[in-house]
């Protein structure tokens, strides 16, 4: 086919496709390849209407009238939820004076479920010690001397108020007070576990543990 | 009148076609590397050249740039000089062209490789070879303009006006993103900041993806669908309409990267329904090649080419529909920082652009060699096998991405994170990266069945390197005729549509990027907010050195669930020294923008920091993180510090007046500190070392807002 055009073209009737019985567009021609004169699809129409409507209403809605909250609100909105939840679920206080470790297995699991989450990636998964120290021996860092005793309310200050010079961060907000009795009675189950590779001794001797 | 005898240049299209082949196999055995990497982390062979930081960004580049990058040339030579009835204008510049490009990605490589890196995503390489790229850009955009010029048709083709679209609009966007200043002969910081140059990045990578693997690949279509099929062109004025809606909207989709994040919220507004109307002018193309194979889709059984093409175009289709869907802020909350973002982009490249282009070179080499396709069943074979790839690698892929998600995610009754320490979330899809591992192995041997196919189809024929042809010269015409559309006229208008075309991509980015810059209240000042230290300078430059943004973001959403995890949200105030910001947009391990609040849930000890640095599987087991023995032996590069404090000076960071002279004093007297901390707790690493700069680095991270919760309420 030569380089038609469609002013050159002869009047009269268009050529047809046969496959499709579309019309061809006279003078459109490029290397072989020939366009259909064929319509916009009339469903493709609409869907750019209605994405053009969307986008419409959306700025209008979140940037004019405010329909919608933006993010900052969104997020004062969650938390004033969540601090309502908090609210309507206290958690159950705990006598820090009576405390004594749990041995019941199921408090055990649940403090070595609590244990991988949190304390390994210092302590070391069997409590051996890294960059914390190690649980398994005698020695400890926040005992009480005087009375020669290392005990679970020692160590509950300890994950309330954390270590912050040694990189270890107060606890308080991720864990309930019954996590954190859990998770301690389980380190004090590690007593004299001897793991492999532990770190070596750190603090006090302690006699009375527990 | 009198035809005119002219020659098609098939030889530059061979050449293209080879890097093509060439460097397909190179980049998708990096992506088979770094998805092993993924799951074994021994992988890494703990060398700074082969740690996922740095392959990462190699293997992102060698697909976008030098597979999809050279299969863009191949298609555009051949069918360029075809459509216009003319050989190229300058066979010299298409020479320049071909090994200027393979120059820029060999050196790519090896920068990257070398940690030679502008920490912006897609835009990595440094800014020598950001000049080679702008003046091999010119010299492509240069050439095809003239061959336009000098073309024998009197109109240009769809096909062209993407061609026209791409060339001035990677020029632009390269240009405005790349604007950096040097500190040395390889190094430079972007001129701009924090949220600006989030936006300004974004922009570009977003219209990376439009303009280089989009509007060129449809340009291909457009030549190769038809002329394989055999058919005509659905609907001349579905190309007009989808054409100019396309290129006019997509510039605006930049901010749909940054949704939730520290962006002025217009900005974020605009980045999502300029997307959501972008899903009728994609689909537009879609239609216009799905439907051209009417009257021939017995032929698609048989033929392998067309399989690749319908294919192609369905992901196609399908990413376009699923780009904009991801850009709703409830769904982005879901899939933003996750691999459901790994599994769409894989649609795309994987799909679109491979698919796409493995059809072409079956369909080219047997023309270029005059003969036919050696064998059909193994062209057939390769496409079922990278059909089942896609699908090995997407699916676990949105698994993953939906799992990462909802345990991010979820609470207990009681307002807790059911899932605090972010290692659990990264064991639980460890199978769904096994299986990516395999699907992406599966189409990477595909391209072996395609080698071996080209291999011998080229064996059997003889190349063709020059084609004769001939047409009559084209007479010249002037003004607009009566009954003549505009848009006709302007088919035979290059020039003035190539302007237009810089009109419509220009007028989205100005409005969108200038007033970030202007107008003061988009980012809102925080006096606490103060300059790295020159140690935390350096260590910030390791940071981006090793590629750290691959895989650790550095922004906090407003959500809950991110608060609870990392701290309070970041604010755009916070990044105003960031030259480059480092967002991040995947987080394969956690977030680590609070990472140096003390009061905060994520903040370890310099001991700790020290330890996860030299061997991570140490402190955790199950860590994938690559471990970084070197930095604890190569030296800060303390010679270079007051060229750093320099140049951040003169782009505007309030450093005092001759501090570049002083900084070292203070590098070394916080460096000590760290060095010892670290000696207090047995470590014994000098001052002088990388590794004391980073600690310095992320533990300062996100302090000057951050030290309390309520500093910002």
């Amino acid at each position: 086919m030569s380089n038609t055009d469609e002013h050159k073209m002869p009047q009269g009737e268009p050529e047809i496709d046969e496959l499709t019985k579309d019309r061809y567009l006279g003078g459109h021609e490029y290397d072989g390849i020939r366009e259909l004169d064929n319509k916009l699809p009339r469903w493709w129409i609409y869907l750019f209407y209605i994405t053009i409507i969307f986008a419409v209403v959306y700025m209008v809605g979140y940037h004019v009238t405010g329909w919608w909250p933006l993010q900052e609100t969104e997020y004062a909105n969650d938390s004033t939820a969540i601090a309502a939840l908090k609210l309507a679920n206290p958690e159950p206080t705990i006598d820090l004076e009576t405390m004594v470790p749990m041995t019941a297995v199921a408090d055990l699991a649940a403090g070595e479920a609590t244990y991988k989450k949190i304390c390994t990636v210092c302590h070391a998964p069997q409590g051996q010690g890294l960059v914390g120290p190690n649980f398994t021996d005698q020695y400890w860092i926040h005992g009480d001397s005087i009375t020669n005793t290392i005990s679970i309310k020692n160590l509950y200050n300890v994950v309330i108020t954390g270590v912050i010079a040694k990189g270890m961060i107060p606890y308080k907000d991720q864990l309930s007070p019954l996590q954190i009795q859990q998770v301690l009675s389980f380190i004090l189950s590690l007593q004299g576990t001897n793991p492999p590779n532990p770190k070596a001794p750190q603090g006090v001797k302690y006699d009375k543990i527990g | 009148m009198e035809l005119q005898k002219f020659y098609y240049d098939n030889k530059i299209v061979k050449m293209f076609a080879y890097a093509t082949i060439f460097w397909g196999v190179v980049g998708m055995l990096v992506g088979v590397l770094i998805a092993l990497q993924m799951v074994l982390p021994a992988a890494n062979f703990s060398l700074p050249f082969t740690s996922f930081g740095r392959v990462r960004p190699v293997h992102t580049n060698a697909v976008i740039f030098a597979f999809v990058g050279n299969g863009i040339f191949t298609g555009y030579y051949y069918s360029l000089q075809r459509l216009l009835k003319t050989g190229m204008a300058s066979n010299w510049m298409t020479r320049i062209h071909f090994w200027g490009w393979q120059s820029i990605i060999v050196l790519a490589a090896v920068s990257l490789l070398a940690g030679f890196t502008t920490g912006k995503e897609y835009a990595e390489l440094e800014w020598p070879i950001d000049i080679l790229i702008a003046a091999i850009w010119v010299v492509f955009g240069w050439n095809m303009m003239w061959t336009i010029l000098k073309r024998r048709t009197k109109h240009i083709y769809v096909a062209i006006w993407f061609f026209i679209a791409t060339f001035v609009t990677v020029a632009v966007l390269h240009i405005v993103n790349s604007i950096e200043i040097p500190w040395s002969l390889f190094k430079s910081y972007p001129v701009y900041a924090g949220v600006q140059d989030a936006l300004v990045q974004w922009w570009y990578g977003h219209n990376a993806v439009a303009f280089f693997l989009t509007t060129p690949y449809l340009g291909l279509m457009y030549y190769f669908m038809p002329k394989a099929a055999n058919r005509p062109v659905y609907s001349y004025k579905l190309s007009i309409l989808h054409f100019w809606a396309l290129i006019f909207l997509y510039i605006w989709a930049g901010p749909h990267h940054l949704l939730y994040q520290a962006l002025p919220n217009w900005a974020q507004s605009l980045g999502t329904v300029f997307s959501i109307m972008l899903i009728a002018p994609s689909w537009g193309g879609m239609i216009n090649g799905l439907l051209t194979l009417r009257g021939a889709w017995d032929r698609v059984r048989e033929e392998p080419v067309l399989k690749f093409f319908v294919v192609a175009v369905t992901a196609y289709g399908m990413s376009t529909f699923e780009g904009p869907m991801l850009s709703l802020k409830n769904i982005n909350a879901i899939s933003h920082f996750t691999n459901w973002t790994v599994a769409h982009v894989h649609i795309g490249a994987l799909g679109w652009n491979g698919f796409l282009t493995f059809g072409m070179i079956y369909w080219l080499f047997p023309r270029m060699f005059g003969t036919k396709l050696y064998s059909n069943k193994l062209a057939n074979l390769h496409f079922w096998l990278g059909t089942l790839a896609m699908l090995f690698y997407s699916i676990p892929m949105y698994w993953a991405g939906w799992t990462e998600a909802s345990m991010w995610k979820q609470f207990t009754a009681a307002g807790d994170l059911v899932y605090p320490n972010y290692l659990e979330i990264v064991t639980q899809i460890m199978p769904m990266y096994w299986m990516r591992l395999f699907g992406g192995t599966l189409y990477f041997l595909g391209m072996f069945l395609l080698v071996y196919n080209i291999y011998k189809t080229v064996k059997a024929g003889s190349f063709i390197p020059l084609e004769a042809a001939e047409a009559p010269a084209l007479e010249k015409e002037g003004a607009r005729k009566s009954g003549e559309s505009f848009h006709r006229f302007i088919e035979r208008r290059p020039i003035q549509f190539m302007i237009l075309a810089v009109v419509a991509v220009l007028i989205g980015g100005i409005i969108e990027i200038i007033p970030t810059f202007i107008i003061k209240s988009n980012i809102p000042t925080i006096a606490t907010v103060k300059p790295y230290s020159p140690l935390e300078l350096q260590g910030r430059d390791i940071y981006i050195k090793e590629g750290c943004y691959v895989c650790h973001s550095q922004m906090v959403r407003p959500f809950r669930s991110e608060t609870e995890r990392y701290g309070e949200y970041s604010k755009a105030g916070e990044y105003v020294y960031d030259h480059p910001f480092q967002w991040g947009s995947k987080r394969i391990g956690p977030d680590l923008w609070r990472e140096g609040v003390k009061s905060g849930p994520l903040y370890k000890s310099n001991t700790w920091h020290y330890t996860h640095f030299m061997d991570p599987q140490k402190v955790n087991a199950q860590s994938i993180m690559p471990k970084y023995p070197w930095l604890a032996e190569k030296e800060i590069d303390v010679e270079a510090t007051p060229a750093k404090i320099r140049v951040m000076q003169y782009l505007g960071v309030p450093y005092p007046e001759g501090y570049d002279l002083k900084a070292n004093d203070d590098l070394k007297a916080q460096a000590e500190t760290i060095a010892a901390d670290l000696k207090t707790n047995g470590i014994d690493v000098a001052a002088s070392k990388q590794v004391i700069a980073l600690i310095a680095y992320i533990q300062r991270l996100g302090t000057d807002v951050g030290d309390s919760k309520t500093a910002l309420k």
